[in-house]
């Protein structure tokens, strides 16, 4: 484990000094900038009630769509290169000859990817200082904080995944279909089967709930850190972590 | 220093590596000789941990390339083929990132940076891009980096390959120099280079080893070129009866014109012996010459009887494959 470190830097400054990472990054920072813009708005406007998933702060991030549609997007083009490309240019063959272990490869590279994930979560915590200091909106804190460690664990699981698909493959458009896919399925998809199942009045309806994204997200955007879904993205996460490494290793078997 | 029994390298079905065994001994330079798509990178490939043996085993500076792979990574360094390098970093902050993925420890680092810049003739491109370098510059970025960490072992595939002849000159150059304090595997498909480089060669051929002998014996071994005018069976039969010969082969046959290449027994010198023969016979004798055979012949010929063989063991499979 002591060289992660040194894979770390190597990732992230490998993120850095391309174009796709600024381009989402500054994606993700225009998002930001037009949810604020109209969540100031909505706030300005008088004597409206807000309660539950109306709440104003709730629709600044995790009831977004252009939130969700940039997610869509963010995941595959920060995760798809990680091992893909090191594959397509034969630099996983020196990484893989150089006294490292696979485990150090992998979680390095999951490291660098959630550091990105993070530093795209960014921009949407910056405007909320001004919001309470400046405009003297006195939201509740405690939800702004427990959405923040939710949207994190489940970036951990999204990078997790991508991760996994940039293994198995040489090709970086082949990962990111595979990516975008799984991903759409867990927002898109999920919160559609949901609309269905409760149409239907189905008893599978909580079942898919309960592993669809948006619901999670707008459950830890009211303040309830639910500890059944931290624990699935944590456990996801580590599954996908523990199959990258799989295929790393059984690469060597040719 | 490195010990290889039977290994073997299968590809889905196909036997890229077929039980190839060779010692190589402390400071030893040896190449690996054989056409493309004959298993020569599979078995660095095997030597270097990156890919794992099907059967057989490699001991590497003592340590088995199945049983403690990080070991044996901490004692190679290894040049891939085409030197695959990341694009965006520069040479040193590379050669930097290497030294701390190979343990070296971070007292020693910089000395060790240093000196491979230094050896490699990298100083002036310390600060150049990776991605902007020439072919020549990333070969021997390559080759620094496998040595950086000072490793007992190298291994370089095709360290040559691209290269034009003055870079080509240097990088031999810098690999005689290595050889003084490492012990060198080296693969090329190029003959000369192993007859300016290696002190002994394995020459690989459809994943089996086909030849591996010393450099300076196989030069010793020569032919006897004989070039007659006159009928080529007779005179053939003339040549074979000579005392002292071991074989006599047709090489070409124009007219009434053969040339012949005779093998002595004990690498003796026939050649007045021979002509003394073939004017005895009242045969115009037009070429008289003794040659050392080059690895290129034996390259060629190894190649062939290898086909040849292959050919034969389809063709009639014995019992024990049978089975």
């Amino acid at each position: 484990m002591r060289h992660i470190p040194t894979l770390l830097r190597r990732e992230l400054a490998s993120y850095f000094l391309g174009p796709m990472a600024l381009l989402v990054v500054l994606a993700f920072q225009a998002i930001a900038l037009l949810n604020f813009w109209e969540l100031v708005e909505s706030l300005a406007r008088n004597n409206v009630g807000y309660s539950g998933l109306r709440d104003p702060l709730n629709t600044y991030i995790s009831g977004s769509p252009p939130f969700w549609i940039g997610m869509l997007v963010a995941i595959p083009a920060l995760t798809m290169r990680l091992v893909a490309e090191e594959r397509r240019s034969g630099t996983i063959e020196p990484l893989l000859t150089a006294p490292v272990t696979e485990v150090e490869v992998v979680v390095s590279k999951w490291l660098a990817g959630v550091g990105m994930y993070l530093v795209l979560l960014v921009p949407f915590a910056l405007y909320l200082p001004f919001l309470y200091y400046q405009g003297h909106y006195n939201f509740d804190v405690g939800p702004v904080v427990s959405l923040g460690i939710g949207l994190s664990t489940m970036g951990m699981m999204f990078v997790a995944i991508g991760l996994f698909f940039s293994s198995l493959t040489r090709n970086q458009i082949v990962a990111a279909v595979l990516t975008f896919a799984t991903v759409f399925m867990m927002i898109v998809l999920s919160s559609a089967g949901y609309a269905y199942a409760t149409y239907r009045r189905a008893a599978w309806a909580e079942a898919i709930q309960f592993v669809s994204i948006l619901h999670q997200a707008s459950t830890f955007g009211t303040g309830q850190l639910d500890l059944r879904f931290l624990s699935l993205h944590l456990s996801v996460a580590v599954l996908m972590l523990y199959l990258t490494v799989k295929v790393l290793e059984y690469r060597r078997e040719g | 220093m490195i010990e290889v029994e039977r290994l073997s390298k299968l590809y889905h079905s196909a036997r890229a590596v077929d039980r190839v065994s060779f010692g190589v001994g402390r400071g030893e330079i040896v190449g690996l000789l054989g056409p493309n798509g004959a298993g020569k990178t599979t078995t660095m490939r095997m030597l270097t941990t990156f890919l794992a043996p099907t059967s057989g085993r490699a001991v590497l500076s003592g340590h088995d390339v199945l049983d403690e792979p990080l070991e044996v990574r901490k004692k190679v360094g290894y040049l891939p083929e085409n030197v695959p390098l990341y694009p965006e970093m520069r040479v040193r902050e590379y050669l930097n990132y290497r030294s701390r993925l190979k343990d070296v420890p971070r007292s020693r680092r910089r000395a060790a940076v240093d000196g491979v810049l230094e050896r490699c003739k990298l100083v002036d491109v310390e600060s150049r891009v990776l991605g902007h370098l020439s072919k020549g510059y990333r070969q021997r970025v390559g080759l620094a980096e496998a040595m950086v960490h000072d490793p007992d072992i190298l291994v370089l595939d095709e360290p040559t390959a691209g290269l034009d002849p003055m870079q080509i000159r240097e990088v031999r150059a810098l690999i005689r120099e290595l050889g003084e304090r490492h012990t060198i595997v080296l693969s090329t498909h190029i003959m000369s280079e192993v007859e300016a480089v290696c002190g002994r060669v394995i020459m690989i051929v459809k994943g089996k080893v086909a030849l591996d002998d010393r450099l300076d014996h196989l030069q010793t071994q020569s032919a006897i070129i004989i070039e007659a005018r006159g009928p080529a069976p007779a005179i053939r039969k003339a040549l074979e009866a000579t005392p002292g010969v071991k074989r006599v082969g047709l090489t070409d046959h124009q007219g009434d014109v053969a040339r012949f290449e005779v093998q002595a027994l004990d690498d003796a010198d026939l050649r007045e012996d021979l002509a003394r023969r073939v004017v005895q016979n009242g045969w115009a004798l037009r070429v008289l010459d003794l040659r050392r055979s080059s690895l290129e012949e034996r390259f060629v010929r190894a190649v062939r009887d290898a086909s040849i063989a292959r050919d034969a063991e389809s063709e009639y499979p014995t019992g024990t494959e049978a089975a």
